[in-house]
């Protein structure tokens, strides 16, 4: 079911019979066609176990289902839309962010604060995302909103990416994430220059970073 | 020297290979490689400059970002401009003012009666030497040029910068009359002559002459 971006904050979603879709209750802006809309009530997949896993890590953003054959058009707050596919791989990304995704992409949430040991359980803190992230596995695509355009910095061996907390959007790939510091404790008291934390991401994978500093 | 290169219209990269820039303070993004992040008091010009800012309001909160890579900044998804400069002078706003070669030097400027109407007080900040600058701006500005036979008047609100040998002056487009009551919502406008560019945004500041 692929993605088709119309606009830079407005998306269209093919619905085939037999397939699902899943986008943030309320993100629908037209549709053509006969496609139904329904309140998931789980909030997603696996049933009422992934529900209370979601609700247990507060990533539990309205859910609807979406159902039919025709075509769905999604945005949401004037944000800006990227539509990322995923082959196999697994992306990370906050719920809220999520706008809608292919039924066929396995939904998780996943615990952040264990990865770089107390920096972090920082992370979730500074980035004011939580310690939990939902996950999408497999094979389809996904539309994530991000607060003006998105910028695609891949990740490589020995080429890791630093990311501001708060301009932090999503990654994806065999990536571990924690939280550095680019100054000294000297910087730190008093007079920070307004970096004082990023996000450093290592591993093989792309990391989606928004143009702004402003959360959703 | 560093190299600057928009990415989208929203995301500056800058290259740098062991030099250094200035940029408004918090505004990276994200950066590859190795970059410090450190605190400038002053954005310039040593102590008196740092005095000059403190009195005139022009205070900016500059970061200095030294290193080898890429570092990627952006301001609450405003649009960024390019502009070189060759040792002419750039008028700016420092709220405008994302990240500036370090080769170039910062001041501020008095512009009188002008900074209060924008909103944006008596002074401006200044660019001047050779090298790159970025602004940001509310929707893509454009550059519109004036020539002693083509003068411009612009609505302080869109104003953005500007650079060359420009005199400007504040003007009314109402009588007394006018003013009390009813207004036609371009009440002032900044008339530029001279030789020289002017960026303007296709934006409208609030400013106390727009709400006149």
């Amino acid at each position: 079911m692929p993605f088709t971006l119309l606009t830079s904050r407005m998306v269209e979603a093919q619905v085939l019979p037999g397939q699902t879709l899943f986008s943030q209750r309320g993100a629908m802006l037209a549709y053509r066609g006969d496609v139904r809309f329904t309140p998931s009530i789980t909030g997603g997949q696996r049933g009422v176990r992934g529900m209370i896993g979601r609700r247990i890590a507060d990533e539990d953003t309205p859910l609807m289902t979406v159902e039919g054959q025709g075509t769905v058009m999604f945005g949401h707050g004037g944000h800006h839309v990227q539509v990322i596919d995923l082959a196999g791989d697994t992306l990370y990304v906050e719920s809220d962010r999520l706008l809608a995704f292919d039924g066929s992409l396995r939904q998780g949430t996943m615990f952040m604060g264990s990865q770089g040991g107390v920096m972090g359980m920082v992370r979730g803190q500074v980035t004011g995302q939580g310690l939990f992230t939902t996950t999408l596995e497999g094979h389809g695509s996904a539309a994530v909103m991000a607060h003006g355009g998105v910028l695609e910095l891949p990740i490589g061996p020995g080429r890791p990416v630093h990311v501001d907390p708060q301009a932090y959007v999503a990654h994806r790939g065999d990536v571990r994430n924690k939280l550095s510091t680019a100054i000294g404790w000297r910087e730190m008291v008093g007079r920070g220059s307004g970096e004082a934390f990023q996000l450093e991401l290592s591993g093989t994978g792309m990391v989606y970073v928004q143009a702004s500093e402003e959360k959703l | 020297m560093a190299q600057f290169r928009l990415q989208g219209s929203r995301v500056l990269a800058v290259d740098l290979t062991g030099d250094s820039v200035k940029a408004k303070n918090g505004a990276m993004v994200a950066y590859e490689g190795d970059m410090t992040f450190k605190k400038k008091t002053g954005g310039g010009e040593g102590l008196r400059g740092m005095v000059t800012r403190r009195l005139t309001g022009e205070q900016m909160a500059v970061m200095e970002v030294k290193g080898h890579g890429t570092c990627y900044f952006a301001d609450r998804a405003s649009e960024i401009n390019l502009v070189s400069l060759h040792g002419e002078k750039l008028y700016v706003e420092s709220s405008n003012l994302l990240c500036t070669d370090s080769a170039l030097r910062t001041g501020a400027s008095f512009t009188g009666l002008r900074g209060s109407a924008q909103g944006n007080g008596l002074f401006t900040t200044t660019v001047e030497g050779t090298g790159q600058a970025a602004l940001v701006s509310a929707g893509t500005a454009i550059v519109l040029r004036v020539t002693p036979q083509t003068p411009l008047q612009v609505d302080p609100g869109a104003y953005l910068a500007h650079t060359g040998g420009l005199k400007q002056h504040f003007q009314t487009g109402v009588n007394f009359r006018a003013l009390i009551g009813e207004s036609g919502g371009e009440s002032f406008q900044i008339r530029f002559e001279g030789d020289g560019l002017v960026y303007v945004q296709p934006s409208e500041r609030n400013t106390i002459g727009g709400e006149l």
